[in-house]
Formats: C-alpha cells, structure tokens, sequence
C-alpha cells in the first residue's frame, strides 16, 4: 500500500489541477484538509461493505474540491465527473449536493449545517443497532457559528460517541484569523467543557491523525483540533488569507504541481 | 385539532418502529404517554432550533421517520435556512408540525404569530403545505405526512377546533366543500373556516347560501379542481387568517391569471403589517373583520355588486364592517 503522504500529494495535485481548470475558488481551504481527508478515506473508515460503511460529512462544504478528489484517488467519484467540477452542463458543483452513491453524504454550502446532521446521523446507526461511525469535517471559521455549539450542547447528551468532529484549524477564514476575529481561545478548553472527548494534533502528521481519530473516546462525542496549514503543500499558498478565493493561473499551477511533484 | 392530528401519529407509533419524535421544548403534556410507551423514541432538543433540524435531517438519513414538533416560529422562521438546506434540498421524507397557526396564539405577541408561513414554505419547493381546518383534515393530514416520501408542514391550531367535516375519509389533496351553496364561493383554509360556516348559517337566515370551500392542501394546490368547483358561481370571497398578500389570497391571483378567470374576486385577510393590537383570538378575527360577522359583511357587499374587478382590490376589512 502507497504511504498515506503519497496519496495525500496525488490528491493535492488534482485539487490543483480542479482549482485551474474551473478558476474556481477555495483552493487554500481544500488543501488545508487534504492530510485529514487522506487518513480518513485511506486509513480510517470503513467503506465495505458500503451500505454499512461509516459517513464522512465535510461541513466546511467550500472545500469541496478536497472531498472530490479523495472520492476520486479512493474510486467511488468517476474521472469524468471530477472533470466537469463548476463547468457549464458540468457534474459538480462548488459546494455540495447531495449524492450519497457516489460519497456526498450531504448537502453543504452553507456553515453550521452538516456538523449537526452528522450528529443525528450518528445517533440515528446508534439507535438501529449499527456499528457505523459518522466523522464530520468542520472549520475554524465555522466554529462561529451558533449552530455549532447548539449541537456541542446536545450531542454528549444524546450519547452520540460513534461521532467524531474534526476542527480544520488553519486560522484562516475569509477575511481574517478566527483567532483575532473572535474569542477563539481556548478552544481546546471549550470543548472539553461541553463534554467532549478533546484532542489537539497537527493536522498534517499522518501518524498523530491516525492515533488520534482510533483514540476511544470514553462513551463521549469526539472532538479532534487539528492544526493546519491554509494552502499546505504549495510554498506561496501557505497561509496567505488571499488563497481562501484566488483563482489558480497557468503559472500557478506549473509551480503547484512542480512542488508537489 | 392539534391532539385529532398527534393522536394519528401516536397510533401509527404503535405499528411502526422507525417513527421518531423531537420537540423543541414545546407541547407540554402532548406526548406525555408516548414518552411513557415509547421513550427511546422522543427527545426534546431543547431551545436549540438550529440544531433541532439539522439533527432531525441526519436521523431521516438513518432511516427513521422523523416527526418535528414545535411553535411555528421556532419551527419555520428561526431555522428556516436549516429546513431549506436541511431538509428540502435534501428532499426527506421529514413531518413538521408546527403548532399556533395564524393568530391562535393571540395575545402572546407578534412573536408568536404565525401569518406569513404559507408565503415562507411555499418557497420551498418539495415541500407539501397543509393548513387543516378541522381535526378530521388534520387527521387526514397527519395520515398523508406519514405515507409520504417528501417533506410535510402541517400548520396547526390548539383550541379545541369542533368537526367541520362529516366526511372521515376525504381526500386532504383536494378543495373540499364544507357547505353546499349558489351564487357565491367562500374559499378559506385552516381553522377560520368556523367563521365561514358561521357567517353561512347568519346569510342563510336571509335566503343566501353562499358554497364554503375549504382549500387544506396549499402546496401542491390542485388549482384544477378548485376551478371546476367554481365553475358555476361568479363570485368568490376569499378568508384567512394569514397576510393576504402571501397567502391563499395570493394564490387566487395567480389562480385567477393562470386559467384566465372573470369571477369577481374579494380577499379577505391579515393586513401587510405587524400587529400591535392586543385582542384574543376571537377579538383578533372581530378587529380584521375576518369573523362570521365580518365574512357576511362582505358576502352581502359583493351580492350588492358594491364590487371591484378581480385582482384590481385589497380588500381591507375595516370598509366592510357593516
């Protein structure tokens, strides 16, 4: 089996390749979550059999391209659907639309929403006996929504430990850092205090990653906070705020894709 | 009619295992035996609205019925971009019974009002609106949400609402006539229909008969039969206790341009403003002229071709006080 680093480049490569053709923005925020996205669907979940596998939910839907092309390297998104990513008559759309045979669990776009979904999800496989888990993909800028924390109320109380919420921290939203937006911190202390099972990883170490989405979660929900890096993998990309809705040029790709070669 | 269309609900609970129930802190007392019967099969999400739907949309997805069950605001306006995305976009076979249609709240506040949902859910496509009038369509509403496989709004009134209807099989798809008549058609929906069956018996004391029809299922209206119904009366007055502009009475100018229609038409209702006034629920009808009194008030002025051509009025009820 490839290294999970390998394939985490291959999907970073055709996120690129995604973000140029269509010109389309959010590049920074796909490959800020690509590492997370790569363990989870090449590591983590289980998808056989798939009417009993477990359910990704990227909330954080505007880096919908990330989600695109790990369903593509995974085989369960077509080439040809990747290609008509936000083309006219196209396949895909910017954020998403729900298609869950082809892995859009759910439909996203707007922030707050699929986090809660996931939620009722999870406690929904609980219910029918199923040992199915539910992973939700949020953002730091998201984690300003009420909605969020409306559900950080209510999903220890409904016993919802087959769900998993991965914070993608890269401290960068649209127009600033949440950090100097908002009261942020200390997130970490936040969650643990709202009765989740709280870990706090580098969100591009494969290994951390792993240990800590397999962690048990001591009968709670779980929230992991992983720090990141907006636009990771590209040198002029990182952690620059204008990457959150850049268009990626000819120039820009033949750099990107040579950095990631 | 709110306990006709619950008790349907619970009943089926009894047959079917993936029935789920969540509240919004609302409905005290309602499900008491249910959650006595079946607890593992209710929970109340609290003043958490958001989340109470966007939760309800995940578990659909697991496969269970989910019945959401709150105070129309809280339900509709508060989440509404949670029931957009949530559950119509998505297209789930979701129930949504909100509680306190029209003024039935009154005199809580403007807060608690609930007379501009129909305009909001009728912009929700996949969406089925119900606005019962009695507890047998609210029954027959809660049937139809249980079978189907879209979303569902039942809008609902909690005041011990008497039978209208007769007929314990009707069909809660169509326009349903409450009461036989000529000359004139009184269209409404949801629970104002006792005031139009009311204003009917005080017209029938003077020889007129007006046909009162009861219109439950808003969206999709079968627009067909409803002009069938109208066939062979000139005259139609429309009543409800919603903002016209958005309601029934918005519907009936399109109804009235789709088919090129010549009736002439008066739409009684809600004004296009918040109400300050502080009446009951009754003294609210009184006040908008949208009681029996005010329904035969306006039966009699258009009778007396005191009329105004179809889509050129705004009825404004004060002008027709008798």
């Amino acid at each position: 089996m490839k290294p999970l680093s390998d394939t985490a480049k291959e999907i970073r490569k055709t996120i690129i390749e995604m973000a140029h053709r269509s010109k389309s923005p959010h590049v920074g925020s796909s490959l800020s979550c690509a590492d997370i996205l790569t363990t989870l669907y090449f590591d983590t979940m289980r998808l056989d059999p798939w009417e009993q596998r477990d359910v990704f939910i990227l909330s954080k839907a505007h880096a919908a391209m990330a989600l695109y092309s790990t369903l593509a390297h995974k085989g369960i998104m077509s080439r040809p659907q990747i290609e008509g990513y936000y083309q006219n008559g196209g396949t895909l759309p910017a954020h998403l639309d729900r298609a869950p045979q082809c892995g859009v669990e759910v439909s996203g776009g707007s922030l707050g929403h699929g986090f809660n979904m996931g939620i009722g999800l999870a406690f929904g496989f609980k219910r029918k006996n199923q040992n199915r888990k539910v992973y939700a993909l949020i953002g730091d800028g998201e984690s300003q929504e009420g909605s969020i924390w409306e559900g950080a109320l209510f999903a220890p109380k409904v016993g919802a430990d087959n769900f998993t919420a991965i914070m993608d921290h890269n401290n960068l939203q649209g127009y600033g850092r949440p950090t100097q937006i908002c009261c942020f911190d200390p997130m970490r202390d936040k969650w643990e205090a709202f009765g989740w099972h709280t870990l706090e990883v580098n969100g591009h170490d494969f290994e951390a990653l792993r240990c800590a989405l397999k962690e048990d979660s001591q009968g709670k929900p779980k929230m992991i906070i992983a720090r990141t890096t907006k636009g990771k993998g590209v040198s002029f990309m990182q952690d620059q705020l204008i990457w959150h809705y850049y268009i990626v040029t000819d120039d820009h790709k033949h750099q990107a894709l040579e950095e990631l070669a | 009619m709110r306990n006709a269309f619950i008790d349907t609900i619970l009943t089926a609970c009894r047959e079917r295992e993936d029935i789920f129930i969540l509240s919004g802190d609302a409905g005290l007392g309602v499900f008491d035996d249910f959650k006595k019967d079946f607890p593992e099969r209710f929970l109340n999400l609290g003043v958490a609205e958001q989340n109470t739907i966007s939760f309800a949309a995940g578990l659909s997805m697991s496969g269970h019925k989910v019945l959401v069950y709150n105070i129309i605001p809280f339900l509709l306006y508060r989440c509404y971009e949670q029931v957009r995305n949530d559950i119509c976009y998505q297209q789930l076979p979701i129930i949504m019974a909100g509680i306190g249609c029209g003024l039935t709240y009154a005199p809580q506040g403007m807060t608690h009002y609930s007379v501009e949902d129909i305009g909001i859910a009728r912009g929700l496509p996949n969406l089925t609106v119900l606005s019962p009038a009695d507890p047998i369509e609210a029954k027959s509403a809660a049937l139809f949400a249980l079978q189907s496989d879209a979303p569902v709004y039942v809008r609902l009134a909690k005041r011990g609402e008497p039978n209208l209807h007769t007929d314990h099989t009707l069909d809660i798809g169509q326009p349903l006539v409450l009461a036989e008549g000529e000359r004139i058609a009184v269209l409404c929906h949801s629970v104002i229909a006792e005031e139009a069956l009311k204003a009917r018996t005080k017209l029938a004391n003077v020889g007129i008969y007006p046909r009162i029809i009861s219109i439950p299922m808003l969206q999709p209206m079968n627009k067909a039969a409803l002009v069938e119904m109208l066939k062979d009366v000139r005259i139609v007055l429309s009543v409800e206790e919603h903002y016209v502009s958005c309601g029934l009475g918005a519907l009936l100018l399109e109804l009235v341009h789709e088919f090129g229609l010549n009736h002439t038409l008066l739409r009684l209702g809600l004004p296009d403003h918040f109400i300050h006034d502080i009446y009951n629920t009754a003294g609210m009808r009184a006040h908008f002229g949208i009681d029996a009194n005010g329904i035969a008030a306006a039966v009699h002025r258009l009778l007396d071709q005191k009329i105004i051509p179809a889509g050129a009025e705004h009825a404004y009820p004060a002008s027709l006080q008798p």
